[in-house]
């Protein structure tokens, strides 16, 4: 009887144990079949636009799990590198730039958009020719456009008024001057308040983007091509000197600004920099950071960097459709708007009415409503790209720093021909570089 | 027999060790010297053999020698900062053993050593910080001009030669307190009995008996400092903008290279170099060691 009643418990054990492991295959089984989707972006602040595209997708695919993964640029684009190339599991949407995409299409490391989506892409009414070329490669489309980096001038309404400026710098000349008037100083005469932050130290190609954007001004480009897809450096001439000297002078002579002094989007929303270029994403930034800032826009003086990052799918088969699915819905009207007022981007799809945020946020002027004329100009689509923005962003950093160089004409020209022997190497031993 | 099969068993014990440490330690060194022959692109398909051209390249690439020049000088700094000071602090711990705050302050000079780097680095940059940072408030107040902490180039190598001797301090202070409590006690006492002060028991004494310890803790400081990274990339690095000059090291430049560059094999080559720096310093230790023993 006692035996009996052991064997009871030991098979009443066996049963519960069969259920509960059971139960938990069951529920594993179950979950496998959700829908997993990752969003990897380079943008922190993309994040909560990406959650919202999920959430409107809800609807159609009520099983879908979308995880966002949105880190540091340079952090995303390394593990974009390793990801792709070590075998990515499941579905990922990757918003990467154009530029650096190329690489990985020159390599079959991001599969072709299907039909229905390369259609889409391709509608003029949809995407300007611009916008879907930097999508694609050889005529076929790899990528969804989604947004662009454009630079335009942030000022401190406030500052200017007290400095006596009532409008924005229409030229680089008056960049300078303008910073001059705008630069608070205490009593020894150290500034306090830079007149115009600029971009002058720290890591990466930043550096080098920023001073191309100036030199843009001037007519000069780190890169330009030079037929049959070579490339060469034009920088080691007067437009480069012009924008070298001017960032010389604002540090070494009117020290308007210096390379300790806080910096960027972060001192603009604090009050601790008059005025500085940035791209559009600043105003979403403002308005949670610091709405009662007082500031207007303005285009620069000759054009702008537009920086066009796209949205790719790395997936197979049938899985990769909802990247896919993805990747359209957040080009869907009503999400581009959503991005557009909440986050700052400027989303590249054309034909969709943006006014209901451009009339409430007259930022936004500075970007749409630029004059006849503006010249734009984006990154190279070429592999080494982002080492020659490095390295030239390298030997920027040092310049800089040397106030010899301040004043001495000869002197920076041999430091611009310095830094273009280099790009030039880089250039030949990729085979891109222009005889 | 019975000895052949111990032998056997013993082989057999050790080999999934073994077989572990060669899958996770010499074969990714074996690896990084084929891949520093080849012209191995992280995302290419063709990989060609080049040879040594990734060593010549490194000759006259300016950001790598910037890189060698920097990473030498700050492992240089921390070692010539760290020794000194850890084996008089472990002194002053170990003569004060008796004391009810012994246990702090080998408490407190330890902490540095196990707290976690980012978090550390991110305070020593509010420490050097060139307008709120406590240093140049310090400094102001002694009428000493305020300095551009991690902007000045001399300056900014300083910081990280500071930042990394502060963590490397406890574990160097550690050692070195082992190190005295094997010291033989009789030794001093007779040194005290013919007179001999504390600071002369110290440097004729305990400095010379802790030689093996020293070069120990000198050739481990040594190797770390060779390896910094996350000092130099932490102390400027900001979300925007640029909170300080960028101290090129050696394993930052690899990594750039790795993975910005996508150039692996180069980025391999300056992994040999480093490995053939820790591989000769490993050697001249020991043989010191094996020179003392001799002695």
């Amino acid at each position: 009887m006692k035996n009996r009643s052991v064997k009871t418990r030991i098979s009443t054990r066996a049963l519960l144990m069969s259920a509960a492991f059971g139960a938990a295959l069951l529920s594993g089984v179950s979950t496998a079949s959700a829908e997993t989707l990752t969003v990897w972006s380079g943008y922190p602040e993309m994040a909560p636009f990406y959650e919202h595209v999920a959430q409107g997708m809800k609807a159609a695919y009520p099983k879908l799990d979308v995880k966002v993964e949105a880190i540091a640029l340079r952090e995303h684009e390394k593990r974009v590198a390793l990801g792709l190339t070590g075998g990515q599991d499941g579905t990922t949407v990757i918003e990467l730039s154009g530029s650096t995409a190329t690489r990985y299409l020159e390599n079959d490391l991001l599969p072709e958009a299907p039909a229905d989506i390369s259609t889409f892409v391709k509608d003029p009414k949809n995407f300007d020719k611009f916008f879907s070329d930097t999508a694609g490669q050889g005529g076929k489309i790899y990528g969804v456009p989604l947004f662009r980096g454009q630079g335009a001038l942030y000022y401190n309404t406030d500052m200017f008024k007290a400095a006596g400026l009532t409008t924005a710098p229409k030229t680089m000349e008056e960049y300078s001057t303008y910073a001059e008037k705008l630069t608070k100083r205490d009593a020894s005469g150290k500034a306090t308040v830079s007149g115009w932050s600029m971009r002058l130290s720290g890591g990466g190609q930043g550096i080098a983007e920023k001073f191309w954007i100036n030199m843009h001004q001037y007519g000069g480009a780190i890169l330009v091509p030079a037929g049959d897809g070579k490339w060469k450096p034009n920088f080691a001439n007067e437009a480069g000197r012009k924008a070298l000297k001017q960032y010389l002078t604002n540090i070494f002579t009117t020290k308007t600004v210096t390379p300790e002094m806080p910096a960027d989007a972060d001192a603009f929303e604090r009050g601790q920099t008059a005025m500085f270029i940035r791209e559009s994403w600043v105003i979403g930034d403002i308005a949670k950071k610091a709405p009662d800032l007082k500031y207007a826009t303005a285009p620069l003086p000759k054009g702008s960097i537009a920086l066009p990052t796209n949205l790719y799918v790395a997936g197979k088969g049938a899985d990769a459709k909802v990247g896919w699915e993805f990747a359209k819905a957040a080009n869907s009207p009503e999400n581009l708007v959503w991005l557009l007022q909440n986050v700052g981007w400027l989303p590249n799809r054309s034909g969709v009415d943006y006014s209901a945020v451009t009339s409430k946020q007259p930022a936004f002027a500075a970007f749409v409503d630029y004059p006849k004329g503006y010249e734009f100009f984006t990154l190279p689509s070429i592999g080494p790209i982002e080492e020659i923005l490095t390295r030239v962003a390298a030997q920027l950093v040092v310049a800089f720093g040397d106030a010899s160089l301040a004043g001495d004409d000869a002197k920076i020209d041999a430091f611009l021909k310095k830094a273009s022997d280099e790009v030039n190497t880089i250039l030949a031993r990729e085979g891109l570089a222009a005889k | 027999m019975l000895k052949r099969k111990r032998w056997i068993f013993a082989i057999l014990a050790i080999l999934p060790t073994l077989a572990i440490f060669a899958y996770v330690r010499l074969y990714p060194i074996v690896d990084t010297l084929r891949l520093s022959l080849f012209k191995w692109d992280i995302l290419s398909k063709n990989k060609p053999f080049v040879g040594l051209a990734n060593f010549r390249e490194l000759m006259d690439d300016h950001l790598f020698l910037d890189a060698l020049v920097n990473t030498t000088i700050i492992a240089f700094g921390v070692l010539v900062l760290t020794i000194p000071m850890a084996l008089i602090i472990a002194a002053l711990i170990f003569h004060r053993t008796r004391s009810r705050m012994a246990g702090f302050y080998e408490t407190a000079i330890f902490i540095p050593h196990v707290v976690s780097l980012v978090p550390a680095a991110m305070a020593w940059k509010w420490i050097f910080d060139a307008r709120l940072g406590p240093l140049n408030a310090l400094l102001t107040f002694f009428g000493i001009p305020a300095q551009s902490w991690l902007f000045d180039p001399v300056l900014s190598v300083i910081c990280i030669i500071v930042l990394c001797s502060w963590q490397a301090l406890g574990y160097a202070v550690l050692i070195y307190i082992v190190g005295f409590k094997n010291l033989p006690v009789s030794l001093y006492e007779a040194a005290k009995l013919d007179g001999a002060s504390g600071p002369q028991s110290f440097w004729y004494l305990s400095i010379p008996m802790l030689k093996p310890i020293t070069l120990y803790v000198s050739v481990v400081t040594l190797v770390s400092g060779f390896n910094v990274y996350a000092q130099a990339f932490v102390l400027a690095s900001d979300a925007q903008g640029a909170p300080g000059r960028q101290v090129r090291v050696l394993v930052l430049d690899m990594l750039e290279n790795s993975f910005r560059n996508y150039r692996v094999g180069y980025a391999a080559s300056e992994a040999v170099v480093l490995l053939v720096i820790v591989l000769a310093l490993t050697l001249i230790q020991f043989s010191m060691l094996r020179e003392r023993g001799k002695a």
